[in-house]
């Protein structure tokens, strides 16, 4: 066996890093900036992913607190984590557990779509909840930034070729050419 | 995506074209309705994506309506016209480009997301608000369900291209 992994092959990883640490910078506005903001009966209440949580947490609602919690902040560090430790492996040399990873990034490319529900949740409390001076709630810049590393993180498993991860034999089968 | 169908051959022809009927009354019939201190609102599906583009969130409010709503309808719309000439006996002009479109849809289209979401939301509101649930949040339900049976019943092999087109379907653009 050899590696000579094609050029095209890790010009997408590259591509994938580059993805990646977009996300990652924009995880950091995300999680800092407040997301929505609530007035009712006239208390203005700003809330983070994290505070958001938080609070629902403290009302009693564990089973919602933890969706929240683990689809808008444990998914997309855990995407990164994943995605950052793909590419490491493949930048090292060629993986002994090509199979394990495989099933990793199989894995990831599943779970990143349920980031989504904080950004789905904000639009429809923000379409829903409109009663004048009872009760209104609106997006907060917190949410675009939140949207913008998903978006990023999903297109960042996209540019990962899988195949970088399976060790390339020494002359390539004639299907090979295909690709 | 490229797994054979548990459910026959046809199944996902059969599950798209029944997306797409719920499809039509999840958009038109009340999503859920709200009320505080007697104000009565109702919600659309799109109602969420208006807000958001009212608050001046334009790119979030088009990417929520991409992937709410656009692009499952594209994906109903890619499988039918990929899975219906096994039946009606006639080819698509351009398979390849189908499939690499179901691909990508594949990975842009969450409406069983939204789903959780809007369940998340009600029960969030809970107390503070009375709600009420339409008919179009059941539609909208039945039509997320019908896409995940769509997709675990898509089948390439079954759709007799040759292994050229598949290889370079499932290759990543440069």
């Amino acid at each position: 066996m050899i590696r000579r992994v094609p050029p095209a092959w890790l010009k997408a990883n590259s591509t994938a890093a580059a993805l990646a640490l977009a996300a990652a910078v924009m995880l950091v506005p995300a999680n800092l900036l407040p997301v929505l903001t609530t007035e009712a009966s006239g208390h203005n209440r700003s809330d983070t992913i994290y505070s958001g949580a938080v609070e629902l947490w403290r009302q009693g609602l564990w089973a919602i607190a933890i969706i929240v919690f683990t689809a808008s902040i444990v998914i997309p560090v855990l995407k990164l984590a994943g995605l950052a430790w793909l590419l490491l492996s493949v930048r090292r040399g060629a993986p002994r557990d090509s199979r394990r990873l495989t099933r990793i990034y199989a894995v990831l490319d599943f779970i990143g779509r349920w980031s989504m529900l904080d950004i789905f949740l904000a639009a429809f409390l923000t379409g829903l909840v409109q009663f004048g001076e009872f009760s209104t709630v609106e997006p907060r810049s917190g949410i675009v930034a939140f949207a913008a590393a998903v978006v990023l993180t999903v297109f960042a498993t996209q540019a990962f070729d899988p195949r970088v991860l399976w060790p390339i034999p020494e002359h390539p089968s004639p299907t090979a050419a295909l690709s | 995506m490229a797994r054979e169908s548990r459910f026959g051959p046809d199944a996902a022809l059969a599950f798209s074209i029944t997306g797409l009927v719920f499809a039509v009354p999840a958009f038109l019939l009340p999503f859920v309705s709200a009320g505080k201190f007697g104000d009565e609102r109702v919600s659309l599906l799109f109602t969420g994506v208006g807000a958001l583009w009212d608050n001046g969130m334009h790119a979030l409010s088009v990417l929520v309506f991409l992937c709410g709503t656009l692009l499952p309808l594209a994906l109903f719309g890619a499988v039918t016209v990929l899975h219906a000439p096994e039946r009606f006996k006639c080819q698509p002009a351009n398979v390849v480009l189908l499939i690499r479109a179901a691909r990508f849809l594949d990975h842009w289209a969450f409406p069983e997301v939204q789903v959780l979401a809007v369940l998340v939301a009600l029960m969030k509101l809970g107390s503070a608000v009375n709600v009420t649930i339409g008919p179009g949040f059941w539609c909208y339900c039945a039509m997320a369900a019908f896409m995940l049976l769509a997709q675990r019943s898509l089948d390439f092999e079954s759709l007799a291209l040759p292994p050229s087109a598949l290889g370079s379907a499932a290759a990543p653009s440069p």
